[in-house]
């Protein structure tokens, strides 16, 4: 069996005198979606923000393809192949869409730029536009086509569904399944338990700064703790 | 039917505001990036002019030799600002921390408290009195342009003025340098995910906006035939009236004002005497806070 892509162990992660995460553990293999499950405050956030570079890790490891990244800058994480979504999008609002592509493709340039826009071809007709001013579909496809800009091996995706109306829901997981195919590995937080178990190979529930629970998806699927805490009651 | 003197004052009063331009161009630019008020920018205007003059003294070279010694001074000083007064204030984690208002108001009192130092450092060296730049570097040569008299210096200064102006318009729209000081300033947060080096691209800002007011401190020092080193003070007010009249983040805007205010201070010398001039600006900015709280070119809120 292959190394891990990623790799977390015993994550622990604080906030000032607050611990958030209490040694996570979790493997992204080569080539996976791995879903990271778990309602508003129990740490998804900081546990893709501390992958990225962001926050700071008290204790344990990151690696990422055999190499330990926790408490690496995050530009350098970045310039591994390693890159996000984040929550809230954080595009550049004041720029224009190409200009947003341009910084997300870094010093690998523009050579995804035509690759990138064939995934995305709303924001093609947008490209002069200011990114503020796309609608919230609009600025969350700009922000992963961002992400893509430097050809990443892995995609973090931090709750890409997240204030989007239910069409647009469906064509961003969509998206996920054409970018995995194209060879990108993602590891995907979600609130929408029930969309990102149908995409997922893996999963993984995290409480309260632990992971109490993860496996296959179709398994975690008809797991009735899951079905009970996420899936509104009952199985499919 | 138009007296020739309110021209030649017109003419004055530009070559007034492109001075205070060429300050409030780096100003902005440093305001734009961390929003934060550097008050340390005078002080570097000063070292500039400082630079200038001892390289004039020591050895007596070439004008533009003199400039490019005041640019490495600036930048250097640049630098070092950002290191002690700006870096150790900084935590760019969250946005709950971005838009902490105690990094403002720290920096606003460590920028203001190296500008003292400085500014006393130089008056132990060098005296508080002015010293008189020798006089075959003066660019004060009158030159008549048909009823106005202007000197060389004018052209000079509405040349480096533009220059700046245009130069930092293709760094920041055209390069890539420039594109990661636009992204610090438009979402700090945003430009760390995609890979950006937020704080070498913060001290490539305060070079850049650094070795800006060095120049202009050197030019003014050539222009006036004076150096002193509380020479910052007044051109400092007068550039961060013009940064606010401008909508705080907006350089075009702190541009326009820049001349709005020096034509505005000329004329108001036709009407009282010259001591009152400083009234204007104040009176201008106290204006544009009650009628303009965005200031008048900051409606859109584009930053840098």
């Amino acid at each position: 069996m292959t190394a891990p892509l990623l790799s977390i162990a015993d994550l622990h992660v604080a906030m000032g005198p607050q611990e958030i995460l209490h040694g996570v553990r979790l493997d992204v293999a080569q080539g996976a979606i791995v879903a990271v499950l778990g309602s508003n405050g129990v740490g998804k956030t900081t546990l893709m923000r501390t992958v990225s570079g962001i926050y700071r890790a008290r204790q344990g490891t990151i690696t990422f393809r055999g190499q330990p990244i926790a408490n690496m800058p995050a530009h350098r994480i970045v310039q591994l192949g390693l890159s996000q979504a984040p929550e809230g999008r954080q595009i550049f609002s004041n720029m224009n869409v190409r200009e947003n592509l341009v910084l997300g493709g870094g010093d690998v340039g523009l050579g995804e730029l035509d690759r990138v826009l064939a995934m995305f071809p709303i924001l093609s007709e947008r490209l002069r536009q200011n990114a503020g001013s796309l609608s919230g579909g609009e600025q969350q496809m700009l922000c992963i086509a961002r992400a893509l800009m430097r050809r990443p091996s892995l995609l973090l995706l931090d709750e890409p569904s997240l204030g989007l109306a239910p069409k647009i829901v469906a064509q961003i997981f969509d998206l996920i399944g054409r970018i995995r195919a194209e060879g990108v590995s993602i590891l995907l937080v979600e609130q929408n338990a029930r969309a990102a178990l149908r995409i997922a190979d893996h999963a993984a529930v995290l409480e309260d700064g632990r992971i109490v629970l993860s496996g296959p998806a179709d398994q975690l699927r008809d797991d009735p703790r899951i079905a009970e805490a996420y899936l509104g009651g009952h199985a499919h | 039917m138009f007296d020739p003197y309110y021209l030649q004052q017109l003419a004055i009063g530009l070559s007034l505001g492109m001075t205070y331009a060429l300050m409030a161009i780096g100003f902005t630019l440093i305001f734009g990036v961390l929003n934060v008020v550097n008050f340390a920018h005078g002080e570097i205007y000063t070292l500039g002019a400082f630079a200038g003059l001892v390289l004039i003294s020591a050895t007596a070279p070439p004008i533009v030799a003199v400039i490019l010694g005041a640019l490495a001074i600036g930048a250097l000083a640049g630098f070092s600002l950002e290191r002690i007064a700006f870096k150790p204030f900084r935590r760019f984690t969250d946005e709950a921390s971005l838009k902490s208002r105690a990094m403002r108001e720290s920096t606003l009192l460590s920028s203001l408290a190296v500008s003292i130092v400085v500014r006393e450092a130089l008056e132990i060296v060098f005296g508080s009195q002015m010293r008189s730049v020798p006089f075959e570097y003066l660019i004060n040569t009158p030159v008549r342009v048909g009823p106005v008299i202007l000197v060389t210096g004018d052209f000079i200064i509405f040349g480096v003025a533009a220059a700046m102006l245009i130069g930092l318009q293709y760094l920041l729209t055209r390069t890539r340098v420039g594109l990661a000081i636009r992204a610090v300033s438009n979402n700090p947060l945003g430009a760390k995910y995609v890979g950006i080096d937020t704080d070498r691209t913060i001290i490539t800002t305060f070079v850049v906006g650094s070795m800006m007011g060095a120049a202009a401190g050197i030019l003014m020092g050539l222009y006036y035939g004076a150096v002193f080193p509380a020479m910052g003070f007044t051109p400092g007010i007068k550039a961060f009236v013009a940064m606010v009249m401008g909508g705080l983040s907006s350089i075009p805007g702190a541009v326009i004002c820049a001349l709005i205010l020096g034509i505005s201070e000329s004329m108001a010398t036709t009407f009282v005497s010259s001591g009152w001039s400083d009234m204007v600006a104040y009176g201008f900015l106290i204006l544009t806070l009650i009628f303009f709280p965005n200031g008048l070119f900051g409606a859109r809120r584009e930053r840098v």
